[in-house]
């Protein structure tokens, strides 16, 4: 095949070293130039609202940004000393960090499992795969208010239904032990966002494979564990990759459960590390700081990244280097 | 699965990574490029003669008396082109505006918020304003009430509405338990626990009835004040550490504690209908509550399937005590026509514009039937003439008094006290509260965590720079 990329370049036009036709270069020239074109929307749009939102942050978090007047003062590193200094980041970290350690693992393991159901119906699929994914529709202030009912230690849905199985009913929304739990359960109210990828990446496993180890003799289990996971190991190690992203910037559902209204309390088990960056950004407008807690948490989730893609691999299974 | 050689998947996802975290980056940046700001609106004397046009925002909950003192204020400035945005107030928005330089020229918002942004330099002190239109605003307003909104010396908002929390009772379970109203009286702990004892009611330790709801983080500022504690001090530095708030917290816990506990007496309360056909009184999920004033409106449907009559506050001297927030009208630094803001506000909060509010409002129950249970306005002239000409006996004398104990409380009115971290006092003040009644720490600890908590804040909102 011939190697394109360095044409474009105006490089060597392939590895032989054998020049392509004029005629195809000028048109493989047009064509580069309105994939350019075609992506520029997205590019103007990422270097100005994305990258250079970014590099201003970088630059005013080592400053102390005055909003009336716009003027920054240089404070070297004093707002990231600050992070270090001021008790709540920990807490807001701690908490962060909590919620995603209990919330990935379970998110994929219920949506691989609504997947897999969903994957085995026959008649009525599509209603089924409709039903499944209209949570992801709900506007999460929605979703908030129908869980502030449910989760209601006293007479919430939940506790009903554990206490007549005899259950505990733990105080979801007041107990400081049980707030991150609350959160998760309100996350995986709305995992159907996953649940789809994990079913497309089911419909794309070869039917022989199982019908080959039923042949052998492999049950279920042996079935799922040994064909279905390698084969969507891919979708696996994607979602977790996204979901631990998310999981570091919670902030809506905690938000509108806990620290909407400002005239109530919102206990520190709920404080996690997006919302206490929006506090010190828009309520204390310590925007410095704020921005320096904004350029930790690029880092931490940067160097979790970098762990899972690094430890993953060994684990995907990618049908392309076999 | 679609083909992909690793070395081209790794960058990608790495890339996936960099363009989510970069959303929480760009979220922070405040402006971009420096220079917004709002600073630099012209000097102004406040003519009050306006022209030109006006843009408010914030005005989402205008009822018939907020319309009816609209008409009033927009006939008083024939000149001027009005143009409302309803949608509620909110801080982000707002920084964002000033940052860009869009600001409308009038923001309603709460009072607590007032200093906060005065301290910031993105609202305009008003005393020129007040000056130019003959108003003196302690003759206006309520003393307590200005109090909220000054602040470094000057005024930085005109304020509207205050309205006063008492204890509502149930005296269809009071009654039925023995108990007299008196026996409610918060400035007597032993008395009020033991009436909160013989009201309180609960299957399989959840609460079926709470004898006494004190609404513990919603009025954590009612309790700490009413019991001789402050929260800041003349500065309005936050002094949440101070020995004399232990009291009012420690009543609270109490309280809470002869429920069930505070986790209890949350989840049952915040299962409560407050609004609807099945609320807590006509329910008999209370025995009694504190609540302001506004919720007589909310019962007042209710007549005939509720029993209320109600008592004041009492702080720890027996005296009565109140104390609320409330909302107020702004002008943003940067502000096109403060001119017209100037007037504009004023206008709204003058006697007359009470009066159109009054009629109509009066207007709004003829037709509906209700039960007129009066404005509280922040403005004592305008509060009695209202009360005067339009609030009338029910025909309920146990709603009646209910009306009148609101009345009653105003003269006992106290401001939470300007300052520039007023919000977030309030918020560790509700944390320390929450902390201590759930026993996750003792009151002096609580107090303390959340007097760092509010000094940092101070500290922040207060630097120069």
């Amino acid at each position: 095949m011939t190697h394109v990329a360095p044409a474009v370049a105006g490089g060597p036009a392939t590895t032989t070293g054998t020049a392509a036709p004029p005629r195809r270069r000028r048109r493989l020239d047009r064509e580069a130039i309105a994939g350019y074109l075609f992506i520029s929307p997205w590019v103007v749009g990422f270097l100005v609202f994305t990258a250079g939102a970014m590099l201003w942050s970088l630059y005013i978090s080592f400053t102390r940004y005055n909003l009336a007047t716009g003027a920054t003062t240089p404070v070297g590193l004093d707002n990231y000393r600050e992070l270090l200094d001021d008790p709540r980041v920990a807490t807001a970290l701690g908490n962060t960090l909590f919620y995603a350690v209990l919330a990935v693992p379970l998110e994929i393991a219920f949506a691989l499992f609504l997947a897999v159901l969903l994957d085995r119906v026959g008649k009525g699929a599509g209603f089924f795969r409709t039903v499944f994914y209209l949570p992801k529709m709900t506007p999460a202030v929605a979703t908030a208010a129908i869980f502030f009912l449910l989760l209601n230690g006293s007479n919430g849905a939940i506790n009903r239904f554990l206490r007549s199985l005899g259950l505990p009913a733990p105080q979801w929304l007041v107990d400081p032990d049980w707030i991150k739990p609350s959160i998760v359960l309100m996350s995986l109210w709305a995992v159907s966002g996953t649940m789809v990828i994990f079913l497309a990446a089911l419909k794309s496993v070869p039917r022989e494979l199982y019908e080959v180890a039923t042949l052998d003799g492999a049950g279920p289990w042996r079935l799922f564990r040994h064909i279905t996971v390698p084969m969507i190991s891919g979708a696996i190690f994607f979602n977790t990759i996204v979901l631990t992203i998310a999981a570091f910037q919670i902030f809506d559902s905690a938000y509108l459960l806990f620290w909407r209204d400002q005239g109530s309390s919102a206990p520190d088990a709920s404080l996690f590390y997006a919302i206490y960056l929006f506090q010190q950004a828009f309520r204390q407008f310590n925007f410095g700081f704020a921005a320096a807690m904004a350029w930790l948490l690029f880092v931490i989730v940067m160097l979790v990244t970098v762990v899972q893609v690094r430890f993953g691999n060994r684990f995907v299974y990618y049908e392309a280097d076999r | 699965m679609t083909p992909m050689n690793t070395a081209r998947r790794t960058p990608l996802l790495t890339g996936l990574a960099l363009v989510t975290a970069a959303a929480t980056l760009a979220a922070c940046g405040p402006g971009g490029g420096g220079g917004g700001g709002a600073g630099g609106g012209e000097p102004t004397d406040f003519t009050t003669a306006p022209t030109g046009e006006l843009s408010a925002w914030a005005f989402d909950n205008a009822d018939d008396v907020g319309e009816a003192r609209m008409e009033y204020a927009a006939e008083q400035l024939a000149d001027v082109d009005i143009t409302m945005d309803q949608t509620s107030f909110d801080a982000q928005k707002f920084t964002t505006r000033v940052a860009g330089g869009q600001v409308p020229d009038v923001v309603q918002m709460d009072r607590r918020f007032v200093p906060t942004y005065a301290a910031q330099g993105l609202i305009q002190p008003l005393d020129a304003c007040y000056e130019a239109h003959g108003v003196e605003a302690d003759e206006r307003f309520y003393d307590f009430v200005v109090d909220d909104v000054e602040w470094d010396d000057q005024l930085w908002a005109v304020p509207q509405f205050y309205q006063p929390p008492a204890i509502i009772l149930n005296t269809r379970v009071t009654e039925a338990a023995g108990l007299t109203d008196e026996q409610f009286d918060t400035s007597k702990p032993d008395q009020l626990l033991e009436a909160v004892a013989a009201t309180y009611t609960a299957e399989g330790g959840t609460p079926t009835r709470l004898g006494f709801d004190p609404v513990a983080t919603g009025q954590a500022g009612l309790w700490v004040l009413g019991m001789g504690g402050q929260l800041t001090d003349e500065e309005g530095r936050p002094t949440l550490d101070d020995p004399s708030n232990v009291a009012g917290v420690e009543l609270l816990k109490q309280i809470t504690d002869a429920q069930g506990g505070y986790a209890q007496v949350k989840s049952f309360s915040d299962a409560f209908d407050t609004f609807g056909d099945a609320n807590q009184y006509v329910t008999d999920q209370v025995a009694a509550q504190v609540n302001a004033q506004w919720y007589p409106n909310v019962l007042s449907p209710y007549i005939g399937q509720v029993q209320l009559r109600a008592v004041p506050f009492r702080g720890a001297d027996g005296e009565p005590f109140a104390v609320a927030g409330g909302s107020a009208f702004v002008v943003p630094a940067g502000a096109a026509n403060p001119d017209a803001a100037c007037a504009w506000m004023l206008a709204l909060t003058e006697l007359d514009a009470w009066e159109a509010a009054g009629e109509a409002r009066a207007a709004t129950r003829e037709e509906d039937g209700g039960i007129n249970t009066g404005l509280f306005t922040g403005s004592p002239e305008a509060d009695q003439l209202v009360r005067e000409r339009w609030v009338v006996e029910t025909g309920d004398p146990g709603f009646d008094q209910v009306i009148a104990t609101y009345y009653d409380v105003l003269d006992y009115g106290r401001t939470y006290g300007a300052s520039p971290a007023g919000q977030e006092i309030t918020n560790a003040l509700n944390n320390a509260v929450t902390e201590a009644l759930l026993g996750d720490a003792t009151v002096e600890e609580a107090l303390a965590d959340a007097q760092h908590a509010a000094e940092r804040a101070y500290e922040n909102v207060t630097a120069e720079g």
